[in-house]
């Protein structure tokens, strides 16, 4: 039996691989994947997050090559590594906040040795000792750009809200828009709940009654909303035309917006939010992680490669000496009173699994009914 | 009598395609306009214009290097996915009634998964086959996707081809194979362009499965949905302007070279 | 064609019946079984585990408990009707849109202005499907240009708001997919000869009569390639429902999607739902063939 799947293995194999060689013939006869040669980095991050000019000089100073796969979706990158399994074909991924913890969960991504990266201490120090960024004692990526979820208007039409409210004001039926995923945590926090599930630790009936109550007030208010939307760049566009008037928003999107001088405000109602950083993440099994941690140490020594990063996310850099690079408007874009900056609560790393299960089953729900 | 009989349909029928042409056109012509937009952002009024992103665009070596590779891929694909797209359209037309249902909707399958899906299968499988991402695994999934169009616009033809063409070319003494080249092919031809334009449409479109399948090199798509991640632009209106005007004039071009070709 | 090799081997093989079979089925069986199934069958296989990605060192076990899913919790078969609907109605106007068209450019054109004429109708779709989509944005927001036009002319003082509805979406469906009809139809109502409809016409048959007795029998083939593309496209279509759809609007493609773009690891889940998907849509487009081809084609 096993010597039949093995032969009926080797069969598919020599098929595929046949009518696949026919198909690429040029480009197979290389002799070795790239991503298995030594003086090689391959990172996959988002548009313009390491400049050409930084990435030009690191290659120089270092003899590494550095491959960059362009991402606009964090689902796509976590697909692909989990696709790939044992054998990544990148080396470096860029992980926002709330799926930190499902890549280390996944065994997606090894811990991160901060005694190899000479230039830590130019991290900001709020954001070196972070409890969240630990799982299992364990640091797993670099923070590099913070941000949270605001409530974003437009303030010609909408004047300074101080609650959450407003999303459910009759007055701005059709005019509000959000991810159903992230504003079920913020309803949550609005019911009176816990939306970050530390709380509900071994209390699963607790948390779905909690859950529950969101999701079912959300099917309630579905004839406010004008769009549920997935991406950054649909919140935006949606402003711009002005399809709507409030919107849950990262703060990025909407800090590209007010930069550009586009009357777009965001805050922090009193209620609160969450808060959450991106990371740059050295792959499980990468197969240049040395090289990985010269890359880490290089970003974290030269500031305008964080300035980039803000410039093209929005999102606030966490790397010492950036907003010193930025222009009024940039920074002004990314700046809040200290009162809300207080009522921002940073994902926990805790009890991730009942919340991703429960949220992403309530979202479902949500969307369909 | 009949010319006046066969005016109103006609005059009908005229303006059905004028007004299809408007309704492709309008959205196109807006995104074009956004081109010239001088801001960050793609919005109406468009206030300022400027001709500095076309400038930006046709210095990006990245941009033409996108582009250059997506016409490599999408050639490659096109070929092979025509080549066994015909064959399979040969084999259902051959086959018992039974089996043609049966080989019609495999053919198929590819064509009604969601992209994301035939993306991980497609990378998951050709992990099996210990074939390495890169330009080969983007060909082959490319060609994947596209054969059932080919397949389809194939049958179209083939299903009512007259039996008796192939029946005279082989009481001429020609072989199957020889009586395929002479004349199914050629019966074919209108079918076997409008599959070609399909294969380059789905490869040049094709995002999803580009990124699982290679992705160190971006090809157009990539390119673009990673510059839309950080904003809507008007530097990628002027990429697809820039685009739009170059096929046109390829089309343009081939199209008078057929034209001249064949008054001679 | 003729010379000594070609006289040894495919010659050879085209002289004998098992030859011959080879040749016309070698290859595309192959194709079919391993690079059509293959991919489905590694999801499949996924469909049924009770994890995925397994962790280092764990054994697979298999259950149908992702499949009992989909038929206990009704929510998820809401979004199925709804992607079964839209594909519906989007194929139908798409035919509807698009036939007329085509004949005009394969029978009322001239033939020497026939490719041009194509032509014009083929370029908008090299913009790419993104850009398309948001194109259809840009004409349909409520800052957008039909919007403004509406205003400027006076016959609204507020915008009406036409983006994020069935309508935008219906709109933006069609103007995506509208080729994969075009192409099949023009294809087959090019073949039709131009002297059968002259001489129905020499015996008085109205335009109308024309049209049900002679055109559309004869382009039905393209009818029902043009359909299926639509339909099957349509049904798995996942960017622009979630660009250009509404909240009430959401399909089967992005609940599945769900699963996968999820921060909770479902994909063994999401795969069943797609080989669902894949079954439901495949029937009934057999069955479409089945009842609209007819006799005509040998299909099915």
């Amino acid at each position: 039996m096993k010597d039949f799947t093995a032969s009926r293995r080797t069969t598919l194999k020599l098929l595929g691989g046949a009518a696949a060689g026919a198909l690429g013939v040029p480009y197979i006869i290389r002799p070795r994947p790239a991503w298995a040669q030594s003086k090689v980095l391959n990172v996959t991050t988002y548009d313009k997050f390491l400049p050409a000019d930084f990435v030009e000089k690191f290659q120089k100073d270092t003899g590494i090559q550095v491959n960059i796969r362009l991402t606009d979706d964090q689902g796509k990158q976590y697909n692909l590594l989990a696709a790939e399994g044992a054998n990544p074909s990148t080396d470096m991924v860029t992980v926002a906040g709330h799926r930190y913890t499902q890549f280390i969960a996944s065994n997606l991504l090894a811990p991160l040795d901060t005694g190899k990266i000479p230039n830590w201490k130019n991290l900001n120090p709020a954001y070196q000792n972070a409890p969240w960024t630990k799982v299992n004692d364990k640091l797993w990526g670099l923070p590099i750009l913070a941000g949270y979820e605001g409530l974003a208007i437009n303030t010609n039409y909408v004047k300074d809200p101080q609650s959450w409210d407003v999303m459910f004001d009759e007055q701005y039926k059709g005019m509000t828009s959000y991810v159903v995923s992230d504003f079920m945590t913020i309803v949550m926090k609005y019911l009176g709940f816990d939306g970050d599930f530390t709380t509900y630790v071994d209390k699963p009936e607790e948390a779905q009654k909690a859950t529950n109550a969101a999701r079912d007030f959300l099917i309630k208010q579905k004839g406010m909303v004008r769009k549920y939307y997935d991406a950054g760049s649909e919140v935006q566009q949606m402003f711009l035309n002005e399809d709507i008037y409030l919107a849950q928003c990262w703060s990025g999107p909407a800090a590209k917006l007010i930069a550009e001088g586009h009357p777009i405000r965001l805050s922090v109602p009193k209620e609160g939010t969450f808060g959450f950083c991106y990371t740059l993440n050295i792959v499980n099994n990468a197969a240049n992680a040395e090289n990985a941690y010269k890359l880490l140490d290089a970003i974290l020594a030269d500031p305008a490669v964080g300035a980039s990063m803000t410039r093209q996310s929005g999102f606030a850099s966490t790397i010492s000496g950036v907003p010193e690079l930025l222009n009024d408007l940039e920074r002004a874009a990314n700046s809040l009173p200290q009162e809300q900056v207080e009522r921002i609560v940073f994902f926990s790393s805790i009890n991730r699994d009942m919340k991703n299960e429960m949220i992403d089953k309530a979202t479902a729900e949500v969307k369909a009914a | 009598m009949r010319a006046y009989f066969n005016d109103i349909p006609r005059t009908l029928l005229t303006m059905a395609y004028w007004a299809f042409v408007l309704y492709l056109l309008v959205p196109l012509t807006l995104m074009m306009a956004m081109s010239f937009k001088d801001a960050n952002f793609v919005a109406f009024p468009i206030g300022d214009w400027t001709l500095r992103w076309y400038a930006q665009v046709m210095q990006d070596r990245q941009f033409l290097e996108a582009c250059l590779y997506s016409i490599v891929i999408a050639a490659a694909a096109t070929f092979s996915a025509t080549v066994i797209g015909v064959w399979i359209a040969m084999l259902i037309t051959k086959a018992s009634s039974r089996w043609s249902g049966v080989l019609f909707a495999l053919a198929c399958l590819p064509a009604v998964v969601p992209g994301m899906i035939s993306a991980i299968s497609l990378r998951v499988f050709i992990s099996t086959i210990d074939l390495p991402t890169g330009t080969a695994a983007i060909v082959l999934g490319h060609t994947v996707h596209a054969v059932p169009f080919v397949v389809v616009m194939a049958l179209t033809r083939l299903r009512s081809m007259p039996p008796n063409l192939v029946d005279a070319a082989r009481d001429l003494g020609a072989d199957s194979i020889i009586a395929f080249f002479r004349v199914t092919l050629p019966y074919l031809g209108p079918a076997i362009v409008g599959g070609m334009i399909f294969c380059v449409l789905l490869s040049v479109d094709d995002f999803v499965r580009t990124f699982f399948l290679g992705g160190y090199r971006p090809t157009l798509p990539m390119l673009i949905f990673a510059k839309v991640q950080g904003g809507m632009s008007p530097e990628i209106n002027a990429m697809a302007t820039l685009v739009l005007i170059v096929t046109a004039a390829v089309g343009l071009y081939a199209e008078y070279m057929t034209r001249r070709s064949r008054s001679r | 064609m003729n010379s000594g090799l070609y006289q040894a081997t495919l010659g050879a093989a085209v002289a004998s019946q098992a030859g011959r079979l080879v040749l016309l089925a070698g290859v595309p069986l192959l194709w079919l079984v391993f690079m059509h199934i293959g991919p489905i069958y590694q999801m499949a296989k996924i469909s049924f585990l009770v994890q995925y990605p397994l962790q280092a060192g764990q054994e697979a076990s298999y259950t149908l408990a992702n499949y009992a899913i989909f038929f206990s919790e009704s929510i998820y078969f809401l979004p199925l009707i709804r992607s079964f609907i839209f594909s519906f109605a989007a194929t139908a106007v798409t035919l509807i849109v698009v036939f007329p068209v085509a004949y005009y450019v394969a029978k009322v054109v001239r033939p020497d202005r026939r490719s041009k004429a194509l032509l014009l109708l083929l370029v908008p779709f090299w913009a790419g499907e993104l850009i398309r989509t948001f194109s259809v944005i840009m004409l349909l927001a409520n800052r957008g240009a039909l919007n403004v036009l509406l205003r400027e002319l006076g016959f609204i003082d507020r915008p009406i708001p036409m983006l994020y509805t069935s309508f935008s979406l219906g709109f933006g469906l069609v103007y995506l997919i509208c080729l994969y009809m075009l192409l099949p139809l023009y294809s087959s109502i090019e073949k039709i000869p131009k002297h059968l409809l002259d001489a129905a016409a020499d015996l008085g048959a109205g335009p109308v009569t024309r049209f049900r007795r002679i055109v559309l029998p004869l382009s039905r083939d393209g009818i029902v390639s043009g359909c299926s593309l639509v339909f099957l496209t349509c049904i798995g279509v996942f960017a622009t429902p979630m660009l250009l759809g509404g909240p009430t609007t959401v399909m089967f493609p992005e609940t599945i999607s769900g699963f996968f773009h999820g921060a909770s690891d479902k994909w063994p889940v999401g795969a069943s739902f797609a080989l669902i998907m894949l079954v439901s849509a495949l029937t009934t487009a057999g069955i479409f063939m089945r009842l609209v081809g007819g006799k005509a084609t040998k299909l099915m």
